[in-house]
Parts: C-alpha cells; structure tokens; sequence
C-alpha cells in the first residue's frame, strides 16, 4: 500500500498575531510556523498502517516556512519519503491554490491512500480532503479517527461524531481521508534522529505546478477579535443570586414564566 | 588462619621455636589438601574468568578513566578524580563504607584488615613450606625456613590480633544485620512485579557469607589453642597470646593434651575445608566485592554525574548488554545490597517504583544471564519469570528488564551516588537507559509536551520567547541587554524565573538588589533558551546539544564576563558541561554573588533575627558543593539557621530534577519528596523555609499547602529574606 500524507506549516499560536497594515494578511515576519496539529495525526495513523500491515509512507508539502523540519521530522519518525514543492508560494496559500498544487502532483503519483489533517487554524471549514477527493475523482471521508485495510482494495474508516455517537464505513481505494485524530498521540522523534534525517538530506524538490490557479476566494480584510466586555459577577447572598439569575434569563427571553 | 596447620602434632624439632606444618601428617593427607588447594584454585580461576568475560563484552572506558582522559579543562571545576593515590587511600581506609555510617564502617574496616593480615599470613607461610622449603634444598641439598624463632614469634602476635580485628568487625556487623529493622536491609522491592518475588536467596547469600567467615576464623583460633595445649604450652607460644589464651581454656575445661591432638586432627579439616571452599565460593557470591569492589572505586569518576557522558558512539543510549561500559558491568557485581542508597533515594521514599539498590540488582541478574556468569545464592526468585528474572535474553533493557517507570521515577538528585560506598554511578546509569527511550519515543504525554515546546519555543512552558523577559516590566529601570552593551555579569534568568508566576516576582527583586547594589548586568531576552541540563537528565541527547548550539551562539553576541544563575540546574551544565563545548567564562549562582555584596558592605542590612531552616538544592549543595554561600548570606542578615537532619551535601531532593517537573506523579506515590522534607523542616519549630532555585520555591509552596503547614510555614527565597533585611528606602524600591 502506498501512502501520501500532505502536510502544512500553519503560524504557532504562542506567539502574539498582527495583522498587515492592508489589513488582508497576518504580519508573518513576526511568526513562528509550526506543523499542522491534525497533519501530523494524519502522519501517525500513516505510520500506524505502516506498522501494523506494512506501506510505503510519502509525506508532502508545500515549500512554506519551516515546512523542512516537519518534513524531516515525518522521515525521522518513519516516513518512506519526503517531497517539498517548490515555486512561487509566499504568503497565505488558501485551500484551492494548496489543492491544485497537490492533485498535480498527485496525478503523476501512485497511491492507495491520502491521509491528510482534517482542518487547521487556517482552514477550519475543512476543504483540503473533500477538494482533493474531488479533484482527484476518489471517492473521501473526512472526521476519521482510525483508518484499516479491509481487503480487496478498500478500507475500513472509523469516524467520531459529538454525542457519543460514531461511524464505520468501508471505502474503495484509492481514497482521500481527512484525519480528525490518529488512533494514538503523535509519536516523539528526538532531536538526534531528525538531526541524522537531516544529515541523510532526503527531501526530494518537485516544481509545484497548479497553485498559480485563480485562487477560489479573496480576502478583503481580516479583523482581530475584539474584547466585548466582561463576565459580570453576581453578588449577595444565595435568594438575591438566584433572584437575578431568574431576573437575566427573562429578559434574555430565554425563560417564558 | 593460615591454611596449612598440622593435623598431627608429633616430633617436634628439639627447641626450635616454631611449629609443625604437616608435620607428622601422613603424605596421603598432605597429598589430599594439595588436590583440594588445586581443586580450589580451578574452581576459583574459572568462576573469576566468567565474570572478566562479562566484563570484556562492555566498552572499553576503564583505563581512559584511570588515565583521566575524559577530563576536560573547566575555568571552575568541581570534583575531579581523585588521584590514585588518594583512591587508593579511600580503598584501604575504607573510606567511603565509613562516612556517615561511622559505627558499621568501623566494624568493616576491623574485618577488612583482618581478614586480608590472614590472608597475607597465609601467603607468608605459603611462601616459607611451598617455596623457600623446596627451593632450598634444591639448591643446597638441605630445607631452610624462616619461619621459626622471632620471625615466629612475631609472625603469631601480629596475626593473631589480625584474627581478633576480624572476629570483632564481623560480630558487630553480624549483630547489626541481624538486629536490623530499618529500610537498608530490607530487601522488599521497590518496584512490584504483578507475579511477586521472592529474595530468600539474598538472605541466604548474606548469611553464608558472614557465617563461614565466622566459622573459618573461630575454628582457626580452636586449632591453634588446641595445638599448643597438645604440646603442652611451650614458653614461646606465648606469643601467639590468643591461640595461648584459648589454650589455657580448653586446659581450664578439663581437655588433656592427647584429646587436644585428636580433637585437633579433625578441626583442622573442618578449617581447611571452610576456608578453601570459601575461596572457591568467592567468584560465585557476594564475597566477590572483595575483589571488584576496589577496581570500582578506583576507576569512578565524580565528575561523570555532574558532566554526563554522551551516549556510546553510534547508539543512542543503551540498549543491550554491550552498550554497558566495562566498568558499569563491574559496578553490578561491586553492589553488596548495603542499602544506603534505597535508604536515600527521594523515589524510593515516596513510594515510587525506584530504588537504585534493586535497579542494580535487576540489572545485575540480567547481565549474569547474558554474560553467563553465575551466582550460586543472591538471586532474586519469581513464581512467572519476568524481567531480570526472565533468563532468556531480554532486550532492550530499559522497558524489559528495567520498567520504564522506574526510570522516570528518578530525580537525578544524586543521592545514591553520593552515598555508594563502593563508587557505583547510578545516574549516568539511568540517564542512558532513559535515552533509549527517549529514541523510541517512549515518554509520558505532558514530558514530550515539554520537550517539544523546548525545541520549538526554547522553554518548557511552552510560551513565546519575546515573552521570556516580560517579567522585568514594573522594575525601576530597564534591565540592559548583553547583545547591545557591555556588562559584567550575563545574567541567565531560566524558565521558571521568568515565566512561573510565583517566581517572577522574586527575580524582580533580585533585579532591584543587584541594581542597587551597583552591579553591572544584562540579558539576552528572547535569545535566552533553556540551558538543557534536566533536558539531557531526561534523555533527550539532541535536544540538549541543540539547546547548547543556541545559547553559544546568542553568548557569543554578548560582551560580559561571568554568567550569574537563578537556577542551580542551569548552574551545573553550563559549568561543568558547557565547556565541553567550548564556552569558557566562569558561572556563579547568584547566592555567591549575594554572600559577597552583603559581606563588602555593598548591601547595607540590618539583621532580620528570624530563626530559619535552608534547604540545599541538589544541584547546588550536592553536585556543585556550594554550601556555604547561602548561609553566609543568611548570617549576614541576622537570621539564626536551624538545620535540617539532612543538610548541605547530604540534602533532600524536592522531586523535581531529571526532569521529573515535566511528568506527573507515579500512581504508587504515596508521599511526595517535597511533603516528606517540609515535615523534616517543621519538626523544627521554624516558620521560615528558606530556598535557593526556582523551582524549590514553586515545589515547597505546593508542599506546605498539600501538608497543612500552610498557617504555620512561609516558604521565601533568599533574595526575599536579604530584600527585608535592606535599609527601608532600599526595601521600598526592591519590594516592587
């Protein structure tokens, strides 16, 4: 079975975000760029199918900054492969653009699977898996949690739905799978192996081709939340606490009697 | 006693001063002991020869430490080895087994000369009736000996009270083993295996260690009383003064001098039988420390704890038997199970599944059955064989035969190798066995969390480095910044300084001390990263040397002269392991500073008269030795310091090394480190628990809250006190 999981750097939300004076990006040379939080569960469940029924593990990604750590650290964990696609891609790539390029690529690929990350902070719709599903003509599950071979050129998909409740599916590969979480917490890969993949230098470069595409929608402005008031306290004792609850939930119109 | 005593004592040569040796005795006799000597000899040499197999199978760092190779220059060093000389005083004074245990380490040095003055006694009449006797006559056609007149008599006086020296040491010993119901000698395991265990066989071990010992010398002086009541207490064997007093005994009890002869006859065999049995039973026991006790102790290296050494070449930590050094594999088979470090051990106190003692043993029982050396006794039983008991070859060691959550249970305090009177190293031990853990990826959730915001923010807490220096807002000046200007001290403030809440307000103060005080300091803001040392103590070889790249590089854009610490942790590796890497300024912990601007004057105080109590920081009291400073500071701010039992050196872990701040508590803990010493310090009476690290402040304010002792228990850092202590004007400024 082979394997592709595309992955992205997004900005690390420790630091403080500014947006450019035209307002239609966030400053990025005040950023850090750290992994995909759901890409990488996508990598562990890769590994996980690796382990447990053997694969071939490509990780992919767009030549975005810091994206060779991520890219090293996936081969460091224990990727087959790493491939970077390089060409004109500054600023915000956004889902189209990162689509395009990808299912290019991917046209000239061989694969069985794409395990991708669900979302991320930058794209919380989540339309990377269903787009590239689409594009590629296969058929896609997303909000999956746990990905098995089932035989005959399919695959078993578990999927977690809020209320407890929760789905298996069985899907004919090839197939795109957007990753909400990987059956076990993204593995650690210490610094002295991602160092030595380093030192290996497999990162394969490919021209991306694609993401010059019109992108599907513009940004006009971004804003910074605004801080809207604050929680009040209600004080007294329990009679008058309880009397004013009654008293906000009425006019709220959230109570009728 | 010497080996080859007489069965039979007939003819002895008119008034020669001396005695028989296989006089009388019949050649098939003489010809019997000399098979079982040889007998002996074999079983000896092979048993030995096993254990240097095993030995061989490690890697090769004995000699380079004898010869000091691994010493690398420090502009402040700390303890280096010890020279041979003076490591070999420490083998022959016993030393270590004497300190802080005065009375069971005077007992074993009593045996230790005692036994080895028998032993030389032997080797002396050996080399008289084996060598000198027939080498004589060889030669001249007549037997010479030397062993008759003075050198007899003299030869029987010293000897003698070698014999009694022993008798002594291994009563006393003996008593106290027997006596004992503290935790050293009891040999419950730390770590519980779910099929249970059994270790009879180390009791076993330990008491035919110390009864055939006992059995061989009392029975030697029996011979030697019966002797010389047989021929009739000669003038001159008075000199053998308790072989004579054991003498006029049995002749006290009635016994003639012919029964003497044929109760003689038989306990000579029962002696010689003991004693070369023992011999052959040496290799195989616990009698082994004899011998690679002292090659322990003269190849430990101090420094190994405080500067770690890197993981084998090519591995990333140790994994089977061939990635243990040749030394550590003789450190196992050094361990007599004395228990003073599983007594120490802040894991073991608490109830976590750590004890270096059994981590030992453990390993030890794994490399016999990899090496195939034997143990006849001193095994460790269990109903379904697991871990070093599982015989088969059991790899990787650390998750097999050592559970992985021994190894996170260690605090890198330091405590065991302290103590380890045999110089056994457990914390490089443990820290290369984390390592390969590490290179698995097998870590607890909220570790790897740490160490992932160490690699991508260079702190622990995972915040933005440009926010790392926001604690200096609301101080009365602006603090410089070492990349910018000049300055005397680069003041390196660490994680929890800067980022912990409760911390940051007492670095602020320390900030107003020193600007009031004159001193010239800096920071490198956001270049700052962890220093790394309790990242390499967990295990995480690459990122601490990634963390060593980047503060080099961010020091090397600074002018200063010395780097003042918060954290004792940042102290040790950046003073003994960063000039492995080529930095070169000297490193002070920010007491030493303050001892001196309070003793110069340059600090005006005036005395706070509180009675306190002073916890030593590990890494600052035991790895480092800096104990003084602190309390200097504490006198010359009038307070009266009450100390805990455990003091300076000899200091408590809080639980929070070796990265143990990262992890959560293992389910079997019962009582923390921190609860355990904040109880030592209020059975004091004080109210005042004075620290000197970051993170002893953020562990003992939990503690006194967690022991209810928060009414009656302050936890304050020095800096608080010496702040209080300064001229009111002072104070006013500082408090902010």
């Amino acid at each position: 079975m082979r394997i592709v999981v595309p992955i992205k750097q997004v900005p690390d939300l420790v630091e403080e975000l500014e947006l450019l004076p035209e307002g239609t990006d966030l400053d990025r040379d005040l950023l850090t760029f750290k992994l995909n939080e759901y890409d990488d569960h996508a990598v562990e469940e890769a590994l996980c199918l690796k382990e447990a029924a053997g694969a071939e593990v490509v990780v992919v990604g767009l030549d975005e900054p810091e994206i060779d750590q991520s890219l090293y650290t996936a081969l460091a964990k224990g990727a087959d492969r790493a491939v970077k696609l390089t060409g004109d891609l500054e600023g915000w790539i956004d889902t189209h653009r990162r689509v395009a390029a990808l299912a290019s690529w991917l046209a000239s690929e061989p694969f069985d699977l794409v395990l991708v990350g669900v979302q991320a902070v930058d794209d919380l719709d989540g339309q990377v898996p269903a787009l590239l599903g689409a594009r590629l003509g296969v058929p896609h599950v997303s909000v999956v949690t746990r990905v098995e071979p089932s035989g005959d050129g399919a695959a078993l998909v578990h999927q977690e739905y809020s209320g407890g409740l929760a789905a298996e599916l069985e899907v004919r590969l090839p197939a795109v799978v957007g990753v909400q979480a990987a059956r076990q917490a993204p593995r650690y890969a210490s610094i002295t192996r991602v160092r030595q993949a380093m030192q290996e230098g497999s990162i394969e470069e490919v021209a991306a081709t694609g993401a010059d595409e019109a992108a599907g929608l513009r940004v006009r402005r971004l804003f910074a939340p605004e801080a809207s008031g604050h929680a009040e306290m209600l004080e007294g004792n329990v009679g008058e606490v309880a009397e004013r609850i009654l008293e906000l939930l009425r006019t709220r119109g959230l109570l009728k009697a | 006693m010497p080996l080859g005593h007489a069965p039979m004592l007939l003819a002895l040569p008119a008034n020669r001063i001396t005695r028989p040796i296989f006089g009388g005795e019949t050649e098939t006799a003489k010809t019997v002991f000399y098979v079982l000597a040889l007998l002996t000899v074999l079983v000896f040499a092979y048993g030995w020869f096993r254990r240097v197999r095993k030995y061989e199978r490690g890697r090769r760092t004995v000699l380079q430490r004898l010869r000091r190779d691994e010493q690398v220059p420090s502009p402040s060093p700390v303890v280096a080895p010890p020279r041979l000389g003076v490591a070999l005083w420490r083998v022959l004074a016993n030393t270590p087994v004497r300190r802080r245990n005065r009375a069971v380490g005077t007992a074993h040095l009593l045996l230790f000369w005692g036994f080895t003055g028998l032993f030389l006694a032997t080797v002396i009449l050996s080399a008289d009736y084996d060598v000198y006797r027939n080498v004589s006559r060889w030669i001249t056609g007549s037997s010479h000996t030397f062993f008759d007149g003075t050198f007899y008599e003299a030869y029987n006086a010293v000897f003698n009270a070698a014999g009694l020296l022993a008798v002594v040491g291994l009563v006393v010993l003996m008593v106290r083993r027997a006596r004992s119901r503290g935790v050293r000698l009891d040999y419950r395991r730390a770590e519980q295996p779910t099929s249970g265990y059994s270790r009879v066989w180390f009791v076993l071990g330990d008491w035919v260690f110390s009864g055939s010992l006992l059995v061989i010398l009392l029975t030697g002086f029996g011979i030697q009383g019966l002797r010389i009541l047989h021929e009739h207490l000669p003038g001159f064997e008075r000199w053998t003064w308790l072989g004579y007093a054991v003498a006029e005994a049995f002749r006290g009890m009635g016994v003639s001098p012919a029964a003497a002869g044929g109760a003689h006859a038989i306990l000579w065999w029962v002696h010689v039988g003991f004693a070369l049995a023992f011999v052959a039973y040496v290799p195989y026991s616990k009698a082994m420390h004899m011998l690679t006790a002292p090659v322990s102790l003269l190849a430990t290296n101090p420094g190994a704890t405080r500067r770690l050494p890197p993981p084998p070449e090519g591995k990333p930590g140790y994994v089977t038997l061939a990635d243990f050094s040749s030394k550590e594999l003789l450190d196992l088979d050094s361990c007599t199970k004395c228990g003073r470090c599983h007594e120490a051990c802040p894991a073991r106190t608490s109830g976590a599944p750590l004890s270096p003692r059994d981590l030992i043993l453990d390993l030890r029982q794994w490399a016999d059955h990899q090496g195939g050396t034997v143990s006849l006794l001193d095994w460790e039983t269990r109903p379904e064989p697991s871990g070093p008991v599982a015989g088969a070859p059991s790899e990787p060691v650390a998750g097999t035969v050592v559970p992985e959550r021994t190894l996170w249970a260690c605090t890198t305090c330091m405590a065991c190798v302290e103590l380890c009177p045999v110089g056994i190293e457990h914390v490089p031990l443990i820290v290369n066995l984390r390592r390969s853990l590490v290179d698995q990826g097998r870590m607890e959730p909220t570790l790897q969390t740490a160490l992932q915001a160490l690699s991508q923010q260079g702190n622990s807490f995972g915040k933005s480095a440009r926010m790392r220096a926001r604690w200096t807002k609301g101080l009365s000046f602006e603090v410089p910044d070492a990349r910018k200007e000049p300055v005397e001290y680069l003041w390196w403030v660490g994680d929890f300084a800067s980022f912990d809440d409760r911390v940051q307000g007492v670095s602020r103060q320390l900030a107003e001390l020193l600007h009031a005080a004159g001193i010239s300091f800096g920071l490198l803001y956001e270049d700052e990263r962890n220093a790394g040392n309790d990242v390499r103590r967990v295990g995480e070889e690459g990122l601490f040397e990634l963390l060593v790249e980047r503060n080099l590089a961010a020091m090397a854009k600074a002018d200063f002269q010395t780097v003042l610490t918060t954290d004792p942790h940042t102290f040790n590796t950046m003073r003994n392991e960063y000039p492995q890497y080529g930095f070169d300024k000297p490193v002070r912990h920010y007491t030493q500073l303050l001892a001196e601007l309070l003793e110069s004057g340059r600090i005006p105080v005036r005395p706070l008269g509180r009675r306190v109590t002073y916890h030593d920081p590990c890494y600052l009291g035991r790895y480092n030795r800096i104990t003084d400073p602190p309390r200097r500071v504490l006198a010359a701010i009038g307070c009266e310091l009450v100390e805990m039992p455990r003091n300076r050196e000899a200091t408590f872990c809080c639980g929070a090394g070796g990265g143990r701040i990262w992890m959560v508590d293992d389910p079997q803990v019962q009582e923390r480190p921190s609860e355990n010493r904040i109880k030592e310090a209020a059975a004091l009476g004080v109210d005042t628990f004075v620290v000197a690290c970051p993170k002893d402040f953020t562990m003992y304010s939990d503690a006194v809250k967690t022991t209810g002792h928060e009414q009656d228990m302050t936890v304050v850092d020095l800096v608080q006190l010496v702040a209080e202590a300064m001229a009111p004007t002072l104070a006013e400024a500082v408090a902010g």
